[in-house]
Formats: structure tokens, sequence, C-alpha cells
């Protein structure tokens, strides 16, 4: 499967919502599409291309706007593909891909708590890895670690 | 040796003691001190201290063989390092056990969280009190000791639910209900597999059972009943792969979740002590006690302690054989524990009276030949 | 008893590892489960942006605390990928080596974790035994026993020493005999079928749908190893079988691990003949000095040679010894990675946990979760 078959197969179901397919190393594609094509395109994929497994749902902040990045498998065509939106970053959500696959759903958990993206009609999203009432958002770029020079390393050695 | 009995040797330890604190006394103290009744009172502390240093000793012993042996088992050497090859290593825990604090959770039920280890501990150690080790080691004739023992035995699982409700932990309770469920499941064939013993030797006295099996052991001709016995043995001290109670995979540690310290050494040493009688009951009740075959050369068995040192023995290999099994095999689920329980032990446990029976009526066996001492 | 709500963990013995599995019963029914992740939350994707390409190797090793080299080469592989560097054959053939050595001490501290759940004592410290060997092996080259810090961008640290060879065919000669005492000691058991068989059943669809995959889905009949079905190092190179199993239930998971391990033995048999006959080196020469030197310079300054990458993204996809594992490295042309994803195999087989454990029995618990094989290291991160 190609870059192009999969535009061919996809753009009719999406029409706008479809940004375009570019290639990727070691999968069929990367498709970028507008989050209001979302759930279309999870079910295109799904059912119409045959990618029946969801590896990992995950959120990249690149400051001006989030993108959200979905890799899916499928047994029959043996390849990977990712699916991958951009948000803006003051208004990120997107539609829960977890009604179409279930295994979304941790994974959709982790990304809100770590990028800060929200997924509409998620049916639990809860905190996952860090602490319930946690406020922060650790991988977007603004939560700083401490830088290297503030440390005061003091060595026996010296 | 048969003159020399437990009591007699308290006695005789009581009796030099006071008369030799006597004979430096003046008059009136020292016959006082000398009398009888007083004599007597203190031979029966002795014999109690006697034996409870014993069951004590001999628990920790238990403690260590079976340490070494799953050692063995798994291809490492168990304790190794305190005292020759780690025989004091449990001595060592128990000292830690005995300086820990006791924590006592704040829901807890003090009444029964304290009574139920100490309740547990205490007819553990009635029931060594029962048993006759050998000739000469027993606490006199009791005409009904089985009984007896088997009914101090059967405390257990009230006091493990007692104290398992009253620690407030769901895995407690959880691991006091199963075992009150196990111990109960299996104290019907347990019974039956003794009454079969019973039959054949036609008395509920241990000692007198022990000499009925002069002749030949009853391992043999009561085999289906030792299956029943040994197994229901294994559900009573609920070693594995019958230790649901204490499950640790799933239950933490059952109904003694909550303990520590010298409470959690109770339980520990109570356990070992129902283990320790559950070994001991199988040699008085199927291997022949302190007696060994005609057969075996006089040498071996007319040396000073013969029949303790042979009982002992054979207890620590039936032990062993507890190992051996908690060793190798897993751990049944408690639906099927108590299936197998109602299902199979029962009837089987009926089979082995009805054999003992058949071998009463009969009076002969093809394998064992005809035994002119059998018949109640 | 009415229905309650326990606790299995985050102290408890059956997690093997630091998670709460909250678990409703009725009596001995198992109602509703829900983990509870996140006790081992340390970061390490974040870590990893603030840290230079060979610098998140030392955290891959904290990723898995039972699995340290597959991570590596999972990592390695996506960053390689990001960054446009091919590793020599040697170095390549070397990672498979590490990961089926891994593979194997994985699955035998699986096997000593999970027969301890179903109350086996003794191959417990078997399987440790057999294990030790294996990191043995590990210590001799790596120089570690956990935290291996092997491989590195463009090829692995160091070669093999002297006498490797045999001393790793000495113990692949051990192991397989072993194997059979482990199939003994548990298929050979009656009981063990009564607590294993048609226990925690995932089926097929199941497993697919909730994102399941390696042994567990394996165990389902699927035959997807991603090293047969997209081989990435070299292992289109060397021959194995995949392991399937059918019954998707505890004792299938046994066989497949099982079988898994005697595949490792026979990819291990063919990967250190082939090292003994191809010397060569083991770090590919386009790699910069400071960045694939045997010791990686210590202090800041190996990082103000700004060199500058081209931009890419990186996916690798292995077959850990948990399942299928995922890492996606974005390269912005730093020093440090943009942005690290894992996707741990672990993660995924815990989030079904509701589907394989209702209805089943609270002692049912810890066999099943055992047959997952849970490393909370991976799973959080």
């Amino acid at each position: 499967m190609q870059p192009a078959d999969l535009e061919r197969a996809l753009a009719p179901k999406l029409g706008a919502g479809l940004i375009g397919v570019e290639p990727f190393e070691g999968m069929a594609g990367r498709v970028r599409f507008h989050r209001e094509a979302a759930l279309d395109l999870f079910r295109t994929v799904r059912e119409d291309l045959g990618f029946a497994h969801l590896s990992m749902v995950g959120g990249i902040d690149w400051v001006t706007h989030r993108e959200v990045f979905y890799v899916v498998w499928s047994d029959d065509a043996n390849q990977y593909l990712v699916l991958s939106t951009d948000l803006p970053a003051e208004d990120a959500h997107v539609e829960s891909a977890s009604g179409v696959w279930p295994s979304a759903n941790w994974h959709e958990r982790e990304t809100w708590e770590m990028v800060d993206v929200t997924f509409d009609h998620h049916p639990d999203l809860r905190h996952l890895l860090v602490p319930d009432g946690y406020v922060f958002h650790p991988l977007l770029r603004s939560f700083k670690l401490h830088e290297p020079e503030e440390l005061e390393v003091k060595s026996r050695h010296v | 040796m048969s003159n020399v009995t437990l009591y007699s040797v308290s006695y005789l330890l009581s009796d030099t003691v006071l008369r030799a604190i006597g004979s430096v006394l003046p008059r009136p103290l020292s016959a006082w001190i000398t009398n009888a009744d007083l004599i007597t009172g203190i031979a029966v502390l002795v014999f109690g201290a006697l034996l409870l240093a014993a069951s004590m000793l001999n628990t920790i012993v238990l403690i260590w063989w079976e340490r070494k042996l799953l050692g063995r088992f798994m291809d490492r050497r168990g304790a190794m390092h305190v005292g020759y090859a780690g025989l004091l290593q449990n001595f060592a825990d128990g000292f830690k056990l005995f300086r820990k604090t006791t924590v006592q959770p704040r829901d807890a039920d003090s009444l029964g969280f304290y009574t139920g280890p100490t309740a547990y501990m205490v007819t553990s150690m009635i029931l060594f009190g029962i048993l006759p080790i050998s000739s000469g080691w027993n606490s006199g004739v009791l005409p009904l000791s089985l009984l007896l023992a088997l009914a101090v035995f059967s405390f257990a699982p009230l006091f493990i639910f007692v104290s398992a409700w009253s620690s407030n932990n769901k895995y407690s309770l959880m691991g006091g209900m199963r075992s009150a469920a196990q111990m109960i499941a299996y104290e019907v064939p347990l019974l039956l597999a003794v009454v079969a013993v019973v039959i054949v030797a036609g008395s509920f006295d241990l000692t007198t059972i022990v000499y009925e099996q002069q002749n030949y052991w009853f391992w043999g001709p009561l085999v289906v009943a030792l299956v029943v016995f040994f197994a229901g043995m294994l559900a009573e001290m609920e070693r594995i792969p019958f230790d649901l109670p204490e499950a640790e995979a799933e239950l933490v540690e059952g109904w003694n979740t909550e303990y520590g310290g010298m409470l959690f050494a109770f339980f520990m040493l109570a356990d070992y002590l129902r283990a320790l009688v559950g070994s001991i009951l199988v040699v008085l009740l199927f291997l022949g006690g302190w007696t060994l075959p005609t057969w075996v050369p006089a040498a071996l068995t007319s040396f000073p302690l013969a029949g303790i040192v042979w009982f002992m023995v054979k207890t620590y290999i039936v032990f062993g054989v507890f190992v051996w099994i908690r060793a190798s095999l897993p751990r049944v689920r408690t639906d099927q524990l108590l299936r197998v329980g109602w299902n199979r032990m029962i009837p089987l446990s009926l089979l082995s009276v009805f054999l003992a029976a058949l071998l009463v009526t009969v009076k002969c066996l093809p394998v064992f030949g005809c035994v002119p001492s059998l018949g109640v | 008893m009415s229905e309650m709500w326990i606790n299995m963990g985050p102290q408890h013995p059956m997690t093997h590892g630091l998670w709460n599995l909250r678990v409703r019963i009725d009596g001995e029914t198992v109602l509703d489960v829900d983990p509870e992740m996140g006790y081992l939350h340390r970061g390490i994707e974040k870590i990893s942006e603030d840290r230079h390409y060979n610098e998140v190797i030392t955290l891959m090793d904290r990723t898995c605390y039972v699995a340290g080299l597959a991570w590596e080469h999972l990592y390695i592989i996506a960053a390689e990928k990001a960054l446009r560097i091919q590793p020599p054959e040697r170095a390549d053939y070397l990672r498979m080596m590490c990961e089926e050595f891994q593979r194997i001490g994985s699955h035998l501290m699986w096997y000593a974790a999970f027969v301890q759940d179903i109350g086996l004592m003794s191959p417990f410290l078997y399987g440790m035994r057999d294990r030790d060997l294996v990191l043995d092996l590990f210590q001799s080259y790596t120089g570690a026993r956990m935290t291996y810090e092997y491989m590195r961008v463009g090829g692995v640290r160091n070669d093999l020493p002297p006498g490797f060879t045999d001393q790793a065919r000495k113990v692949l000669d051990w192991l397989v005999p072993r194997f059979k005492e482990y199939d003994q000691l548990c298929l050979g058991s009656d009981i063990f079928h009564k607590r294993c068989d048609h226990l925690g059943v995932l089926s097929a669809s199941d497993c697919i749908r909730h994102g399941v995959t390696g042994p567990m889905l394996r165990s389902a009949g699927v035959k997807r190893d991603l090293r047969k079905n997209r081989p990435y190092s070299l292992y289109k190179e060397v021959d194995f079988d995949v392991a399937v199993a059918d019954g998707a239930d505890v004792t299938a998971r046994y066989l497949v691990r099982m079988e898994e391990m005697r595949q490792s033995v026979r990819i291990l048999r063919q990967v250190v003949d082939w090292l003994d006959a191809h010397p060569g080196p083991v770090m590919a020469e386009t790699v910069p000095r400071w960045m694939g030197a045997p010791y990686a310079p210590v202090g800041r300054e190996g990082y103000l040679l700004k060199r500058q990458y081209p931009k890419g993204v990186g996916f690798s996809s292995i077959e850990e010894p948990h399942g299928e594992a995922q890492a996606y490295v974005v390269n912005e042309g730093g020093e440090h990675p943009y942005r690290v994803k894992f996707r741990s195999p672990v993660f995924a087989n815990l989030s079904a946990a509701r589907t394989y454990l209702v209805g089943y029995h609270v002692a049912d618990i810890p066999p099943i979760m055992g047959s997952v094989d849970v490393c909370v290291g991976e799973c959080d991160r």
C-alpha cells in the first residue's frame, strides 16, 4: 500500500477533511487530516482499509500547535500507518478514537494528561500515570525540567 | 527403659531438688518442703515445663528441617550461617520477632486480635501434651486420647476466624473464611479415616493403637485411610497445595496479614506445632509409633531412649514428605479444594472404613496373611 | 459477603511491580476491575527531551528492568532512522544476540514469577538460577547485569570478549534440557491444569480490539511476530518459527513463552555461529567519534559540537519479550530528540484487564496477571 493508494481510498470518504498522505519510512504512509474528519477517518481506516489494531496514540507539543498521532496496524496488509492531525494550542481537542479502537482508551488518557489534548466523548477521561488532581501537563514544552547548570554539583573527587 | 517415664523423671527431679533444699533448711521448714504433696505438685509443673520445652524445641528444629529440605529441593542450601548448618537461625529469627513492636490496626478489635493467636497457640501446645511420644514419654493413660487430640486439633478454625475477623482487614477476613470452610470440609474425611484405624485397633487410646501395630503397621492394610488422612492433614495444616487461607499470591498472608512481631511468631509456632502434631499422628496411627518391625536387629532398638529416637526419625521423615509436596505442587483453588473434599475425600474415607470393617470381620488379607491378634 | 472493593496493590504479592489493581468482588467472584497505574511513572519521555541521543539509552535500561537490552534495541532503531545512520552488520547481529538473550532472561523471570503465583515454590528458584547464567553472559560483555547501556547510535559499545561464544554455547546447552524440566513441573501436574486451563481467556478478536500483542496474542492463535512479519535488524537472516498456541488461556500463554525460549535458543545458536565467523567493526564509521565513542563523553563539553542532523522522524517496532513495543523519535535537528514516544506492550495488555479478569475468582487473579507478564517499569515509563 503506497501513499498514493491511501489517498485515493481516503479522499472520497473524507473530502476536505483529508490534507494529504505523506510517505513515511517503514510505514504505508502518514495521513494528515483535519480534526473535524477524525471520526470518519478512524472508521474508514478501521473498517474499509482493515487497520484493526491501534498501537499507540501520542501527542507532540510544537509550541504553536499540538499534534496528535495514531499508529495503526493492519494484519492483512502487514503495514503500519500513522494518522496525524494538528490542533491549535489554545483549543486542543479531538474526537476520541476509543469508540472505534477500544485500545485507544488508555493511550488517550495518557495523551490528555501529558500534552493537554482533550478527547471528546472519551468514556473515562481520568488521570492515568500522574496522580488525580495534578494540574500540570508534563510533556508540554512549557513544563521545564531543571536546567543542568542550576544544579550545584559537588564532586567528592575534586 | 520402659520403667522410666516422663513423669517419673519429673518426679525424681522435683524430689531430688526439694530434698536437697530441705537438708540445708532448719527443721520445720525442711519438713514442709519435703512433704509429698508439694513434691507431686512441683513434679507436675516440671512435667509441663519439660513438655513445653520439648514441643518448642521440636518445633524450632522442625522449622529448620523444613528450611533445609526446602532449600535442597530448590537447588540451594537453606539457612547456613547462624550456628552449625544454620541450626540457630530460627532462634535468631525468634529473637527478632520477639523484639518487634506488636502493631495493632486502629480499627481492629483488641479482644479478638490478641485472644485469637494466644488461644491458637495454647490449643496447639495442649495437643503435644496429649500425644505419647514413646512408652515413657506420655501424660498417662487416657482411654480416649485419640478423640481428645482430634477434638483439640479442630479448635483451630474458630480461633483463626476470630483473629482474622477482628483484624479488620478484607484479606484477613477472606483468609479466615477460607480457612474455616476448608478445615470443616476436611475434618469429616479425617475423622472417618481415623475411624478406620480405630476399628482395626479396637481402641481410642493412642498407646494401645501403637501396640496393636506390633505385628504389622497399619499403613499396609489401611492404605486408603492413610491417603485420606494424609490429604486431610495437609488441609488442616494449611500447607501447599492446600494453603489457600494464606495464599500469599492473592491474599498477601491470608488470615495473619495484620499480625507482626510476637503475635505472628505465635501463629508461626502454632502452625508448625500443628504440622508436628499432624506428622506425629500419621506415625502413631499408621507407621507403628515408636516400635520397629521385629526383624530389626535388637541393637537398634535397645539403646537408651531408642523409642523416642525412632519416633522422631519417623516423624521427621513424614514431615519431609509434607515438605516434598510443598516443594513440588501448585496451590489449588478454594472451590476445587472444597469439591475434592466433599466429593472425593468423603467417599474415599467411607471406603476406608468399609475396608477396615471387612478386615476385622474376615481377619485375613491375601497380602498380609492371617493375623491372629486382629479382632475387637 | 456483600460486594466490596479490595485494593490489590500497590504493595501486593500479585502485582510484581508497583501498581494497584482495584477489584470489586462478591464473595470470591470478580465483578469488576480497575487497574491504577502511575506508581512507577518517571517521565522517561520527558527526560529524554533533555538528553542527548546516546544518553537516552541509559533511560531505556530503566524503562523495563527485565528487558533493558530489548528496549535499547527499540530506541536505537528509531533513533538511527531519525538520524539516518546505518549500523554495521556485526553490530546488528550483536543486537539480535542481546535481544534474544534478553528474551530468554525475561521469560525466565516471568516463569519464576508466574509459578510463584500459582503456588509452585521450587521452579521459582530454578527460573532465577537459570536466569543468572544469562545475566552472567550479559555481565561478561556489557559489564552490567541489569542496566547495560550497551548499544549506541550507529552500533554497539564494544565487541565480545574472547571466549564469549563458547560460554554462550555452554549456557544454551544447559538451558535446553531445563526447559523440559520446567514443563514437567508445570504441565505434568494435574493441579496446574486445573488452575490454568480455560482461565483468563482473551480471544483473538478481543486481543486485537484492545491492542494486546506479544505472547498473549499468539496464545490466541494469531501468528504475528514482528521478527517474522516485519523483520527488523537482521531477523530475516536467521531461521526460526513463530510460537503460537490455541486456547487463549493461561496454559496457552505458558506454552507460547516456553516455545519462544526454545526458538530463541535456536536463533542464538545461529547468531553466535555467525559472530564467530565474521569479525568486523561494531560501530558505523559515519558516526562522529563523540557520539559513538566507547565511553560517552562526560560533562557537557561533548555536546558543544552543534552537529546538525537532517530533520526526520524515526519509527521502530520490535517484538519485545512482552509484546510489540514501538518508539517514535522526532528529530528536529538538535542534539536532543524533540519528542520520544514509546509504546509499551504491557500498557496495552493491562488496559484490557477488565476483559480477561471479570467473572473469574479472586484466586485466579494472580495466575492470570502472571500470564500477562506485567513489567510496570515499561508500562508507566
